[in-house]
């Protein structure tokens, strides 16, 4: 079977600063991947180098099988779609507009969509629960709203991966775990690969099949939640004390604190 | 089930030929108010040598006629420059146009050039080029110095726009006052009669300029939106960018030296219909065009009428009317991202 997604020997240098060394990972089509690591790991300059909106400085990089120096830029929008975490309200566009946009490189020659672009945003709508916002300005609805209407979006896009950064940051725990549950509907009803970054291990963790832990220059740990939890990876990677633990057959890591009412300073 | 309001092709022709034709309707009004009122009864009688029909066709409506090419043509680039700039208050002005063509303009009026191209003054002619020179090194500075936003474009355009005003101010200071007088009042912004083969070659190019623009609507929503973003669902961000600036330098360019500064057009017109008709440059485009348009013909015979028989520049009024409008966008701007 083909991946979905392959790296191998992956160099990435911001500036003088070397990001990513010799970083090597595989994603299976239909499969569930989160990206966790420490800040400036280079966790989103991975989903960017995945999408080639930036070049490795050494590497390589296949989408189903295929190297992504080989896309144009039609076959790449077709191939992976990806919800950033930038939003600027400069214009007011509705959220209806805003699903659209997904379709913009396939309108017809006048520059408008056609009924088939209709039906595939009016169901991409429905998909994320977000078609009763519709008309509404995207500056008027919530944030958890407004992450659905861009998680809408890249189902527009109809890509067989789809690339999250953070979606779930800014969002309470109830809208949280809609995101995810959102995703991992997608994930199992659609066949979507999904690959998420993410700063919540323990919610992500319920959530998919694998686990990228991506630290600084060439550490990283590509593995099931079983190891990734029981081999403490996180606490490694992350460079804090913590412990994993299971609870109802559900894995959650829980970090030491120094100064905390119950905290485990004797270890 | 939800009802979608949707945009399509032949409801977007419908909404453009209303705007046309309110547009027209309100440049017949227009053309025959004036120091002198015109009946139309004196137009439509077959005898078209009296008075009216000579003021008329001779002096307001080529006079009208730029005025809405004018409109039309600050208003589209102020949209346009809006979107690839992802900044609501920019202007056609502000990647150095204005600074350009006063650069161009008193170096031609200082030097005392005399010649006519294309039936044009030096002044026009320097203008011109000064302007797009100017746009031009914008241009490619701003790339240089930040590939990746358009906050190196944005910054380049203030720090060109500072440094030229500065070489007019100087050539001011050197000049002889009566030849910078006649220029200083022909950069406010005048509205002045010009012949028909200017005005339809202008107006040709204009109707082209915001076609290819409209076909660009799409791009720029997405663009407008966040340009990584368009990158990944397959738009070449860069190609409809470079397209969309020449083409709104080239039009604001031309602009200029036909009438000079007249600014705020292009701000005030695209927000408020943006606030009215939705922020889809497809639809945006051509309605700004239209409205641009109208405000121009309206504004333009305002100015000739309010301190009639003298004439305003159309260019002080529209500064006068959008000083203040500028100052209530910002406020709810800044409201609008607080809120956030």
């Amino acid at each position: 079977m083909i991946d979905a997604i392959t790296v191998s020997n992956l160099d990435f240098s911001y500036g003088e600063e070397q990001i990513l060394s010799s970083l090597e990972f595989n994603v299976r089509k239909g499969e569930f991947l989160a990206i966790a690591g420490p800040n400036g790991a280079g966790k989103s300059s991975l989903l960017n180098l995945l999408t080639r909106t930036i070049k490795p400085s050494k590497g390589n990089i296949a989408l189903m099988g295929r190297d992504i120096r080989d896309y144009n830029r039609l076959d790449m929008a077709k191939t992976v779609s990806i919800v950033r975490q930038d939003f600027s309200a400069a214009f007011g566009f509705n959220v209806y507009e805003t699903v659209m946009m997904a379709r913009t490189a396939f309108f017809n020659v006048l520059g408008f969509e056609s009924s088939l672009d209709r039906d595939i945003v009016e169901n991409a709508l429905e998909a994320t629960n977000v078609a009763h916002l519709a008309n509404r300005d995207l500056n008027e609805i919530s944030t958890g709203e407004r992450q659905r209407v861009f998680i809408a979006r890249a189902l527009a896009q109809e890509t067989p991966i789809i690339l999250l950064d953070e979606p779930t940051s800014f969002l309470d725990l109830k809208h949280q775990v809609e995101i995810y549950d959102l995703l991992k509907q997608m994930q199992l009803e659609s066949s979507k690969t999904i690959v998420t970054v993410t700063h919540d291990i323990n919610l992500s963790g319920q959530y998919c099949d694998k686990v990228l832990l991506l630290g600084y220059r060439d550490s990283f740990y590509l593995g099931d939640i079983e190891s990734v939890f029981e081999k403490n990876k996180i606490a490694e990677i992350f460079s804090v004390r913590g412990l994993s633990t299971q609870i109802n057959g559900r894995y959650i890591f829980l970090t030491d604190a120094k100064h905390s009412n119950r905290g485990q300073s004797n270890t | 089930m939800t009802r979608y309001s949707r945009l399509t092709f032949t409801k977007l022709l419908i909404s453009v030929l209303i705007g046309i034709a309110i547009l027209i309707v309100t440049m017949l009004v227009c053309s025959l108010v004036g120091t002198k009122t015109i009946s139309i009864k004196n137009l439509l009688s077959p005898n078209l040598s009296t008075i009216d029909a000579e003021i008329f066709y001779k002096i307001r409506l080529p006079k009208i006629l730029l005025a809405s090419i004018v409109g039309a043509a600050l208003a589209v680039s102020g949209a346009v420059l809006q979107a690839i700039l992802k900044n609501p208050l920019a202007d056609p002005y502000i990647l150095g146009i204005s600074s350009g063509a006063g650069v161009g303009a008193m170096f031609a009026s200082v030097t005392g050039l005399q010649f006519v191209f294309l039936g044009k003054s030096p002044i026009a002619i320097f203008a011109f080029i000064g302007a797009f020179a100017t746009v031009w090194l914008v241009w490619t500075i701003g790339s240089l110095a930040d590939k990746r936003s358009s906050n190196g474009l944005l910054l380049t355009g203030v720090v060109i726009n500072t440094f030229f005003s500065a070489i007019t101010m100087f050539m001011i200071a050197i000049a002889k006052s009566l030849t910078v007088h006649s220029t200083m009042i022909w950069l406010m912004g005048n509205i002045s009669p010009e012949n028909s083969t200017t005005i339809t070659t202008m107006a040709i190019l204009t109707v082209i300029a915001t076609a290819v623009l409209i076909r660009l609507g799409p791009s720029l929503n997405l663009i407008s939106f966040s340009s990584a973003q368009a990158k990944t669902i397959g738009i070449d961000v860069s190609r409809v960018r470079f397209l969309a600036f020449l083409i709104t330098a080239f039009i604001t360019s031309i602009a200029v030296s036909l009438s000079g500064l007249i600014g705020f057009v292009g701000l005030i017109v695209p927000h408020a219909v943006r606030l009215v008709w939705g922020a889809d440059h497809r639809k945006l485009l051509p309605i700004t065009a239209i409205a641009g348009a109208i405000f121009m013909v309206i504004a333009d015979t305002v100015a000739r009428t309010i301190v009639s028989p003298a004439q305003l520049p159309v260019g002080v009024l529209t500064a006068l009317i959008g000083g203040p409008f500028f100052i209530v966008l910002l406020i709810r701007n800044s409201k609008r991202q607080n809120l956030l």
